[in-house]
């Protein structure tokens, strides 16, 4: 009885990431043309805006460019097609996330070094000012006289 | 002393990480954020095709053979009073060696034509985009916008902002036009 009820959960826990799995790899392929067209305007730049997309952007040329994204879905070119075209047209200025991975990766890489170099800084200026530099900065002289005082005071 | 940087290579990493830093921060003072390159340079230029001021069909389809200077304007727009005089000269010198081309840029056609009655008719068609098919065609983000196109179609350079007589000399030249 145990075991079959174990059996089920595990069932039902991998039933449940698959679930998720489909969900979470949905949005990126928006089924029906109302979805293409709202996700294609939403990444793309509108023209004669400052830093707003053809989605939220109520000028002449992002209603132009809206437009322009629903007739040529309708005529069953697929959004890369249609992303293609604004590209050729108005170049990578367009897209409002960059398309280049490496982009994306340099905050990361510039992270890691900079920790990097932290964690290093941090390790060597510790050892620096460790034991060897304060043993020396200790003179005979001076070792010789706190042993004479401490053996003063405790005589 | 061993556990810090040897003093050499306090020498290198200042000029491998400081040195292209600023060098990119630098000319990025003297760049425009406001100009970005056209695609189209290098390109054949995309058909315009519609209805001109004056009613009458027109595509650029025509244009082979001669170079061409396509203009982006509107009424509303005040960079293109100030440009206007130089499309006059330009077609009253060179009107047999190229043709102009204007596209009229969100706007309406009598507000365009009273635009062209007051500044001057150079005689050229005036191409409306009531749909804006044409601007996207040619990747318009505000006029005005003069695009060169040499004999073979082929864009050759886009300018934004308002012409200058030495852009127009130089770009005209590179065209072939009034050497």
């Amino acid at each position: 009885m145990r075991r079959l009820l174990t059996t089920v959960a595990a069932v039902a826990l991998l039933a449940l990431g698959a679930l998720v799995a489909l969900q979470l790899t949905r949005p990126s392929l928006p089924s029906s043309p109302d979805e293409q067209a709202a996700q294609l305007a939403a990444e793309l730049r509108c023209p004669d805006c400052q830093a707003l997309s053809v989605a939220e952007s109520r000028t002449a040329a992002a209603e132009a460019i809206r437009q322009e994204i629903a007739e040529q879905l309708a005529a069953g070119r697929t959004p890369d097609e249609v992303r293609d075209h604004f590209v050729a047209r108005y170049g990578k200025w367009i897209l409002l996330q960059p398309a280049d991975p490496l982009i994306w990766l340099l905050p990361v890489a510039a992270l890691l070094l900079g920790a990097a170099v932290f964690g290093w800084w941090l390790r060597s200026s510790l050892r620096g000012r460790g034991t060897a530099d304060l043993e020396r900065a200790v003179s005979d002289e001076e070792r010789r006289r706190v042993r004479d005082e401490l053996e003063a005071l405790d005589g | 002393m061993a556990k810090q940087l040897p003093i050499a290579w306090r020498w290198v990493i200042v000029p491998v990480v400081a040195l292209p830093l600023g060098w990119l921060l630098f000319t990025g003072l003297g760049r425009d954020p406001r100009l970005i390159p056209s695609p189209l340079v290098g390109q054949p230029l995309p058909v315009l095709s519609g209805t001109t001021l004056d009613g009458a069909p027109f595509t650029t389809a025509s244009l082979a053979g001669r170079p061409a200077l396509i203009n982006v304007w509107a009424s509303w727009c005040a960079p293109c009073v100030t440009e206007h005089p130089l499309l006059l000269d330009v077609a009253r010198s060179h009107g047999d060696e190229l043709l102009l081309v204007g596209l009229v840029y969100h706007d309406t056609p009598d507000a365009a034509r009273a635009f062209r009655t007051e500044y001057g008719d150079g005689g050229w068609p005036d191409l409306t985009d009531p749909s804006d098919r044409n601007a996207l065609e040619l990747g318009v983000t505000g006029p005005p916008e003069t695009f060169f196109v040499d004999a073979a179609g082929v864009v050759r350079y886009r300018h934004v902002g308002p012409l200058s007589a030495e852009v127009l000399d130089a770009q005209l030249r590179a065209l072939g036009v009034g050497s």
